[in-house]
């Protein structure tokens, strides 16, 4: 196997030294588990030359509640988070991170980092899409705060600056008679990307669905809401037949292509058996 | 390229070694160190074969960079050598023929230790999931899930 290339390595204290690192180094990456950087650096698919290591700065690692937002810091791992009370605040989230990789990658791997690789695949995007989650973004001297889905370009390409840093991700607690749930496909049930995953929002007004949103991964070039699927969802009772009608609408809403994981036909047909498990979880969660 | 100091705990003694800081933590254990338990696999955080535990909690050793551990525990199969529950469950594995070519092994065992250290009394399906980061291409998994599940009714007889 491979060596990793040479390069220096960095391990800051707090956000700010770290801000000063990234903007005085020539081609810098950030590093926190490292369970997607390290296998890049060895195949060199990626050559820094220094790593910005964030597990040493304290005040990124927390998950925590302030002001009816679920704050969820750079370096909280996966694990971390599966075993928070409040992140089971968001069951879809809690539903997707306990069930990434195996314990060794949800030890040491990110929902952050997770995040801004920005694969089609990767499971905590969705849950987060359907709960409406913002990026705390910083850079020396500025913050700026965006959606989720601003965050991802394209296939393994976010929108984040060479010096910038995503300091935290923050969603909305949510009301009561709300619930979600996340739901995937893959070759097997054990560490191994998902095939075709989704989330579903669904916030009940008794028998009726008063918001409803919608999720999925790995059926385009990003992570996507459904939209079109949501407004037939909304203000209907969650029977059968409307169940089976989203299902239907679902499949000319996304665009999976065909890869060695699943072919386009599967994907848009799971997307539809995915869709009905989900909100069928997430209502019956309400309740 | 200098080298940088690092200063951790290593199964319970404080050491200090020098290394380029771009090797990774198994290389540095099995180069720098002479700890062999550790095996070198996939090398991408796959088969499990180096899991060892950081500050108690079972990692890939392939993917933590060497400088990654400055200040942190460490423990791997050596230091857990007299360990009770870790002699358990070394005889269940022995006993129950979950060993063949043993190259998983001591992943596998540094998996099912943690494991059973927080749920001395895991069903089926739990263990499968607290060995899910462990491949074995010996055994077919079997032999393995009932020496796990033996060694929790040796610990905690009932």
């Amino acid at each position: 196997m491979k060596p990793i290339p040479k390069l220096q390595y960095h391990a800051p204290t707090t956000v700010d030294e770290a801000l000063e690192l990234l903007a005085d180094l020539d081609q810098a990456k950030l590093v926190a588990g490292g369970t997607d950087l390290v296998p890049l650096l060895r195949e060199a698919a990626c050559r820094p030359s220094h790593l910005v290591d964030l597990n040493r700065v304290p005040e990124l690692n927390y998950i925590r509640e302030e002001s009816g937002l679920i704050c969820i810091g750079a370096t909280a791992t996966h694990t971390q988070v599966a075993a928070s009370p409040i992140a089971a605040k968001a069951p879809a989230l809690v539903d997707a991170v306990s069930r990434i990789g195996s314990p060794q990658v949800r030890n040491r791997a990110t929902i952050t980092g997770n995040l801004c690789n920005a694969s089609p695949a990767a499971d905590s995007a969705p849950p987060l899409l359907v709960h409406e989650a913002e990026l705390t973004i910083r850079s020396l001297g500025d913050t700026r705060i965006i959606p989720l889905d601003e965050l991802f370009e394209g296939p393994k390409l976010n929108c984040l600056e060479p010096d910038e840093i995503v300091t935290e991700i923050r969603l909305p607690v949510p009301p009561g008679g709300s619930a979600s749930s996340f739901k995937r496909i893959g070759r097997r049930k054990a560490f191994t990307l998902s095939v075709v995953s989704a989330a579903a929002y669904v916030e009940m007004d008794g028998a009726e669905i008063k918001e409803a949103r919608l999720a999925f991964g790995s059926v385009a070039e990003t992570p996507v809401r459904a939209p079109d699927v949501e407004a037939l969802l909304r203000g209907e009772h969650l029977t059968d037949r409307l169940l089976e009608e989203a299902a239907e609408a679902v499949k000319s809403s996304v665009a999976p292509i065909t890869d060695v994981r699943g072919t386009a036909e599967y994907r848009r047909d799971m997307c539809g058996v995915l869709l009905k498990r989900a909100l069928a979880e997430a209502e019956e969660r309400v309740r | 390229m200098n080298t940088v100091r690092i200063d951790f705990e290593l199964n319970g003694l404080p050491t200090t070694v020098d290394v380029e800081p771009y090797i990774n933590l198994v290389d540095m254990l099995r180069d720098h160190l002479d700890i062999k338990s550790v095996k070198k696999g996939c090398e991408q955080g796959e088969c499990g074969a180096c899991t060892l535990l950081l500050d108690g909690n079972p990692v890939a050793s392939c993917l933590v960079l060497a400088p990654q551990v400055e200040g942190r525990h460490v423990t791997t199969l050596e230091g857990l050598e007299k360990n009770p529950l870790m002699v358990d469950l070394r005889e269940a594995f022995v006993e129950n023929g979950a060993v063949q070519c043993g190259f998983c092994t001591p992943g596998m065992l540094m998996s099912a230790y943690a494991l059973l250290r927080d749920n001395p009394h895991p069903t089926e399906q739990e263990v499968k999931r607290g060995i899910e980061g462990n491949i074995c291409r010996c055994t077919g998994f079997t032999k393995i899930l009932e020496a796990i599940l033996d060694a929790a009714e040796r610990i905690a007889p009932e």
